[in-house]
């Protein structure tokens, strides 16, 4: 079993509350997710047993939602928000910044597996932009300054719990 | 009101009026004047989505097009489909479709019946716009564009050329109720797969194939083999199942290349199962037997037609002369035509006087008592597919329905998805309905009576009952043993409290459907637990055409409508007296099961079998085997060699059904004719052809030409006549005590595998890519207290037999009840049941070694 | 004017249900409760003249009235949450910040419709929002407005926080309840409304967030009071996500009919220092540009539509001189075509062969006649497809083709920008 037994309850306590235990897919992948780091075909099978609900049901579900990602990331997921809103108060440079500051590329992930770097779509922080959001935790009005302690911060943490 | 009783709606579409029911779609109406609104997505049978956009028409009022197939008509519409903004949005649509689409027609097995190609050229599209390079999705590791990846054992899919229809995924689930297809991604990227890592193989995944517009979805039986315009078609009935599937062959001068559904809304709606789409295969086989073969000293050896059918004739004669006609009996397989069937019993009880014929080639002797009114009405019952779609409450009893009745099985779950209807299902194994299903009670094998014995009791405990009054029922529950709920629940193994659930279930039903199959039929117990049926269903009101013991083959009903069997109602018996101008023998025929046995003793010398294989099929392998091996003189008429053809003195090649005109009656009765795809293969000869050049040489024609054994077979099953349920009547029921099997502690049942039927399926390659080999399969809770492990080798020991197989897992299964396919011909099955030690195994886990 | 929704937003721990309610909240919940039939209710609502905030402008309390009362089936809520349009932040801050105010206009609804069901769909992005509301639900039912018979009225209302997972189209009603079903968010065709037939083919009522929100104030201080802020169609207040080259983006409260100048100089501080006015999106990403010469246009529906676009979402972008249009036009068409859900033709494949058209034009790839064909191809998309999100990409395409043709063609000609967007990151 990938999910252990905190996620499960997680997820058959929600189930309850629909009308429809399929409801609970999206849900079901979010606890999930969070457990995981990131969501496949094994995953799947042990959501689809848990919410009794076919396979395909899960899989088809899970690969429409962007936010799920679909194979391992570093520790840090971190989205970048390309939009408009953001690409007006320096997006576009602000990736090259965190490009050049942490070596990789755009969906490349830190060789000591911490960060994975991608660009998303508006993630709703329009009016404090740029922004960018590190996996559940949002950062706004963004600045050099800021992205290096940022960065600065989640290596200090991780390293903090041993990795 | 129209004649239906429904609201008539008055519109207007290209300055044409119209009337239809209300609830039509606009689309629809315009077909029904034959104005035809181009579409993908939409398809007559499935919920309209109003995907693909083709079918937009201008409605007056509306501010913006609308799709056609998603809007009901209102009265006083005036609908244009004809507009410059309609013919520029249908050419944006196509314009759309084709960005990405490869223009592979010249390689494309759709080509030719392409809805793409069909409207793009309709509607004038010669040029593109389209500067890009032609793919929808790179994939960032292996920077190719999708390409043909095998999707299940039969399906390629081809996703540049998908239009995302839908359609697919929408039959697969709204209409199969499976979930081995699926959309993915989003978007441009859209994808259609299945789950990831399984294969798409439900019984009815061919039915994607052809609903496909394009050539996204195309299958190995067609693919590459032939254009469709240089094929001929015939109207065809699947040979398989009674259901009566309704199909289309596709042939070419030398082939048959293909079975398409032929939409018939009375039975399958436009669906068909891949045993009818695939089953055609064995009729091309290079395996066929071509030349007939006679026994000499001991070896069957090629020989001519002539001195096959010569020798048939003199020792038939020689038979008749020493001992009587009765010693020679007859068996028919289950797909003659009944027009063969006809001229078969013609044959028989007309020519050789004998009374011995039979089309039950799987009947067992009953254990207890003789054949009853109530399993022969059941069996009858004017059951109407179509008709169950209205059903509120089903009761689905002893029938793995999916494999006895794949297309009843789809109105099965249209009753519930459409209808909402309760169904209950009651079997020794769980089965694929498990997922529509209210409850699914499992009963111990072999005790089908005590279940209904339990239900009767249940409606008579909680007055339940209609029609009758107290004092009634009280007697009613006199002719039950065991004579309570409690008792019949505890042999069973059903908790009471279930019973008595489904009882009041079914008590409520307003349009209640009792229907059972194979596992009743089956039984050494089959009358009795007809009886039960029987009394169940009197009880609880069902009408008469909604309780019903469904046929299993393609022509059991045509076979008894025309008489192939030893017992004749009155009235039939006095048709064929007519139609032959002559008396029928007056001696008692046998049946199946009396005939082998008849042949072990003095009474039966010689057997005619024509397109059956008993010495494989028989549930009572040894006994069947030494009956075979006795006989004085054994004919089998057949396209295989088969475990039965060994056996014969002589071999006759026989025509495939496709090879003739024919017809088939259905498990509901329905007569539906087809006709001749292919001229016979050279060598073999039709059933027909056997029995009439078999009576000339017997100096005895049977005075009947093509049309007029048409006609005369037509009116013969017209004139078919039954008796109603009798709804006064009540008949004993009892559960037999249950044995101890002692050292044989699992119950093997053995019947088809879901993509084969009978012993011919095993020569279409296609059905064979999904189950191409004999297993044992068991519940994964039995196989982990035996510590067995998935695919493991396993001895199967029963009192008569012994067999080892391979193992496999299935979720069908609960308990200590295994299964074996009975489709094989490698592995003879049949020999580890009998009539004696049922169907009793123990099971051994065989070393790596 | 005096906020309303924002008026404790500044407030420390407001989420807090004590401090909603020793800030009057709450109040309106026990009234309704008490002295409302549904019926009434409804007609309250509708006299408000509130109109549905997601971007829309549908009248709130006319959508509550199509729910058919004689269903027999069960009736939902469904609290709009999926805040994803491009330039739109405000239902998160009111989420964070006023949850209470959120979920009490919430249960007002489901009573207005007699649902027992209330279903907060917000978008999975939005952890912390959730993370709000989701608290926020506990304590009301720990204090009874939530749960078994609200408030000893006989009322019962079961609320569920729903995220999403990652995908704009769930914004779209019908994708939402798609997607609340555990289907994949796919819009669906319109008839049967989702008034009728809705979330598990039930009758069902979609809100966006602000204006459930509105609804508490409408009953606490009455319709009278409500239809003095704004115009005669578009009434009351709303709140403004203002972003882009301005010096103090943010989330703005301001009364319909307030000019579009106010919002930008006044509140905003006016266009970045130093630059100057290119051109204004008003209501979200999908909305037509307003040029400079509007910027006078009073915020409400009526005269958002009459300048050439739409008050949508009431998220302000604003575009300072720096942006190559063409660049502008690959954004919003790039995020269009990334959302599109795939399911009807024009959108799927329509968006896919814009994204391609104008990407290429800015990458100095365009050809002769390309803006005439991502003209037509708009033509093709807008109005054929089954729901708003083709029109949404189409809508700010045309609208920036029409305004700056010159930086297209000289994109064409040139192979490069007219106007080289700059924006530097520090």
């Amino acid at each position: 079993m990938i999910l252990n037994d905190a996620t499960i309850k997680e997820i058959t306590t929600r189930m309850e509350r629909y009308p429809s235990r399929k409801s609970a897919i999206l849900p079901a992948l979010t606890y999930a997710y969070r457990q995981v780091g990131h969501l496949d075909a094994p995953v799947y099978k042990e959501l689809s047993k848990i919410i009794d609900i076919p396979y395909v049901e899960i899989a088809e579900a899970a690969s429409f939602y962007t936010m799920f990602p679909k194979k391992e990331v570093g520790r840090y997921l971190i989205q970048v928000c390309h939009n408009i809103s953001c690409s007006l108060r320096g997006a576009d440079n602000m990736l090259i910044y965190m490009q050049e500051k942490l070596g990789i590329k755009m969906g490349e992930t830190t060789p000591d597996n911490l960060f994975t770097l991608i660009s998303v779509e508006c993630l709703g922080g329009c009016s404090a932009a740029p922004m960018m959001q590190v996996n559940q935790t949002f950062y706004e009005d963004l600045t050099r300054e800021k992205i290096d302690k940022i960065l600065a911060d989640l290596s200090a943490e991780a390293e903090k719990d041993g990795k | 009101m129209s004649d239906n009783g429904k609201e008539q709606i008055t519109l207007t579409i290209d300055g044409r009026e119209v009337t239809v029911d209300k609830g039509t779609t606009v689309l629809e109406a315009a077909r029904s004047i034959g104005i035809d609104i181009p579409y993908f997505c939409w398809h007559p049978k499935l919920d309209s989505v109003g995907a693909c956009r083709m079918c937009l028409v201008a409605i007056e009022k509306f501010p913006k097009p609308v799709v056609s197939c998603a809007t009901d008509v209102m009265p006083g519409m005036v609908v244009r489909t004809d507009t410059d903004e309609i013919v520029k949005a249908r050419r944006g649509v196509l314009e759309f479709l084709l960005l990405n689409h490869p223009l592979d027609c010249p390689t494309c097995d759709k080509g030719g019946e392409c809805d793409l190609q069909d409207n793009v050229f309709s509607n004038g599209i010669d040029t593109s716009r389209q500067t890009f390079l032609r793919n929808r999705v790179i994939d960032e590791e292996t920077k190719t564009t999708f390409d043909d990846k095998r999707i299940g054992p039969e399906i390629i899919r081809n996703m540049n050329r998908c239009v995302t229809c839908f359609k697919c995924v929408r039959f697969n689930k709204e209409i199969a109720g499976e979930f081995d297809l699926g959309v993915y991604q989003r978007g441009s990227s859209t994808v259609i797969d299945t789950p990831p890592g399984e294969p798409i193989d439900n019984l009815y995944s061919g039915n994607v194939v052809e609903i496909c517009p394009v050539g996204a979805l195309t299958n190995t039986d067609w693919r590459y083999k032939v254009r469709v315009w240089k094929t001929k078609q015939a109207d065809s009935i699947s040979s398989y199942d009674a259901d009566g599937q309704n199909i289309k062959l596709y042939y070419d001068h030398r082939l048959i290349h293909r079975a398409m559904s032929r939409p018939n809304d009375d039975v399958d709606e436009g669906w068909i199962c891949n045993i009818a789409r695939y089953g055609y295969q064995y009729i091309n086989s290079l395996d066929r037997i071509t030349k007939p073969l006679i026994k000499k000293e001991g070896q069957q050896v090629e020989a001519t037609w002539d001195e096959a059918i010569k020798l048939i004739a003199k020792r038939f004669k020689e038979i008749k002369d020493k001992k009587g006609s009765v010693c020679i009996a007859g068996l028919t397989g289950g797909n003659l035509s009944t027009e063969t069937n006809y001229l078969f019993n013609k044959f028989f009880r007309h020519n050789l006087h004998s009374n011995s014929v039979d089309y039950r080639l799987e009947n067992i002797d009953l254990k207890d008592g003789v054949e009853t009114a109530a399993y022969n009405c059941l069996s009858a019952a004017p059951f109407k597919i179509a008709d169950l779609e209205k059903a509120d409450t089903i009761l689905i009893f002893a029938s793995n329905f999916i494999k006895d009745h794949p297309i009843v099985n789809l109105r099965l779950r249209k009753a519930h998805r459409k209808n909402g209807a309760r169904v209950y299902t009651a079997n020794p194994v769980v089965t694929k309905s498990a997922d529509i299903s209210v409850d699914e009670l499992i009963y111990q094998p072999d005790t089908e009576a005590a279940f209904l014995i339990a239900l009767i009791h249940a409606v008579i405990d909680h007055k339940l009952y209609k029609n009758i009054d107290e004092s009634k029922a009280a007697e009613i529950k006199t002719v039950l043993k065991p004579a309570s709920l409690s008792e019949a629940a505890g042999i069973c193994g059903i908790d009471e409290a279930r019973i008595t659930e489904l009882a009041r279930a079914l008590a409520a039903g307003e349009n209640l459907y009792i229907l059972a199959g194979e596992y009743l039929k089956a039984s050494q117990h089959r009358h009795t637990i007809a009886n039960g049926l029987f009394n169940l269903a009197n009880l609880l009101g069902v009408d008469d055409d909604k309780a019903a013991i469904l046929a299993t083959h393609a022509n059991s009903i045509g076979a008894d409508r025309v008489g192939l069997r030893p017992n004749l109602s009155a009235s039939l018996a006095e048709t064929l007296a007519s139609k032959w101008e002559a008396e029928l023998p007056d001696s008692s025929g046998c049946s199946t099961s009396q005939i082998f046995k008849g042949a072990l003793g003095e009474e039966i010398d010689s057997i005619f079998i024509m397109g059956a294989n008993p010495a494989m099929r028989y549930p009572d392998g040894p006994f069947v085997n030494a009956a075979l091996d006795k006989l004085d003189f054994l004919v089998v008429a057949d396209l295989f060699e088969t475990a039965t053809t060994a056996k014969a003195d002589v071999v006759l090649p026989l025509a495939g059904w496709s090879e003739q005109s024919g017809s088939y009656v259905n498990l509901e009765g329905r007569y539906q004719p087809f006709s001749k795809a292919l001229p016979s293969k050279q060598g073999v000869k039709t059933g027909i052809e056997i029995i009439r050049s078999l009576a000339e040489a017997m100096e005895a024609p049977l005075g009947l030409d093509d049309k007029t054994l048409e006609t005369e077979t037509k009116e013969v099953v017209d004139s078919w006549k039954r008796e109603p349920r009798a709804v006064d009547t009540f008949y004993d029921v009892k559960q037999s005590g249950v044995i101890d099997h002692g050292d044989f502690p699992y119950r093997l049942l053995i019947g088809n595998d879901l993509h084969h039927y009978g012993y011919l399926s095993e020569h279409c390659p296609s059905l064979m890519r999904f189950t191409s080999d004999v297993y044992l399969e068991m519940s994964p809770n039995l196989a982990e207290k035996l510590k067995i492990a998935d695919g493991d080798l396993v001895r199967v020991e029963s009192s008569t037999g012994k067999l080892v197989l391979k193992v496999r897992f299935s979720e069908y299964f609960e308990g200590e009840v295994l299964f074996i396919p009975n489709n094989f011909s490698s592995v003879e099955v049949n020999h580890l049941v009998s009539r004696e030690g049922g169907g009793w195994v123990k099971i051994e886990k065989l070393d790596d070694k | 004017m005096e906020k309303v929704l924002f008026k404790y937003v500044e407030e420390p721990q407001q989420y807090l249900i004590d401090n909603y309610i020793k800030n009057g909240g709450y109040q309106a919940l026990p009234k309704v409760l008490k002295d409302f039939t549904p019926d009434e209710l409804i007609e309250e609502v509708k006299k408000s003249g509130v109109r549905g905030r997601g971007g829309a402008g549908f009248p709130a309390g006319l959508k509550w009235s199509f729910v058919p009362k004689t269903d027999v089936k069960p009736k939902y809520l469904c609290c709009n949450a999926d805040e994803s349009e491009p330039g739109t932040c405000k239902d998160r801050v009111l989420m964070e910040c006023d949850p209470h105010m959120v979920i009490e206009g919430c249960i007002i609804a489901a009573f207005a419709i007699q649902a027992h069901h209330a279903f907060i769909y917000i978008r999975g992005e939005f952890a912390y929002p959730a993370f709000r509301m989701e608290e926020a639900v506990n304590e009301a039912y720990g204090k009874g407005y939530l749960g078994k018979n609200i408030l000893g009225s006989g009322f019962d209302l079961d609320m569920i926080v729903h995220t999403g997972g990652g995908a704009y189209i769930c914004g779209e009603e019908t994708a939402l309840l798609s997607s609340l079903e555990g289907d994949r968010g796919m819009s669906r065709i319109r008839p049967p409304f989702p008034a009728i037939e809705g979330l598990y083919s039930c009758p069902t009522v979609v809100n966006n967030v602000e204006t459930l929100a509105s609804i508490p104030h409408i009953i606490n201080r009455g319709v009278d009071w409500y239809r003095t802020y704004g115009t005669e169609k578009s009434a009351g207040s709303k709140i403004f996500s203002l972003s882009g080259n301005v010096n103090r983006p943010g989330n703005y409260e301001v009364e319909l009919g307030t000019p579009l100048s106010y919002v930008i100089n006044e509140l905003g501080g006016g266009i970045q220092t130093g630059h100057k006015l290119k051109a204004i999106i008003p209501g979200g990403s999908s909305t037509p540009l307003l040029m400079p010469d509007q910027i006078d246009t009073p915020l409400d529906y009526e005269a958002v539509a009459e300048a050439g676009s739409m008050l949508g979402s009431g998220a302000i972008i604003v575009i300072d001189e720096r942006a190559c249009m063409v660049w502008v036009a690959m954004k919003l068409i790039n995020f269009y075509q990334h959302e599109s859900c795939g399911k009807c033709t024009p959108c799927r494949e329509g968006t896919l062969w814009l994204k391609r058209l104008i990407n290429r034009i800015e990458h100095g790839e365009g050809k002769k006649g390309d803006i005439e064909l991502i003209l037509d191809i708009c033509e093709n998309i807008m109005g054929r497809t089954i729901c708003p999100l083709g029109d949404a990409a189409v809508m700010p395409t045309e609208s920036i083709i029409k305004h700056f043709r010159d930086e297209f063609e000289y994109h064409i000609e040139h192979k490069k920008c007219k106007v080289k967007t700059d924006y530097a990151f520090e």
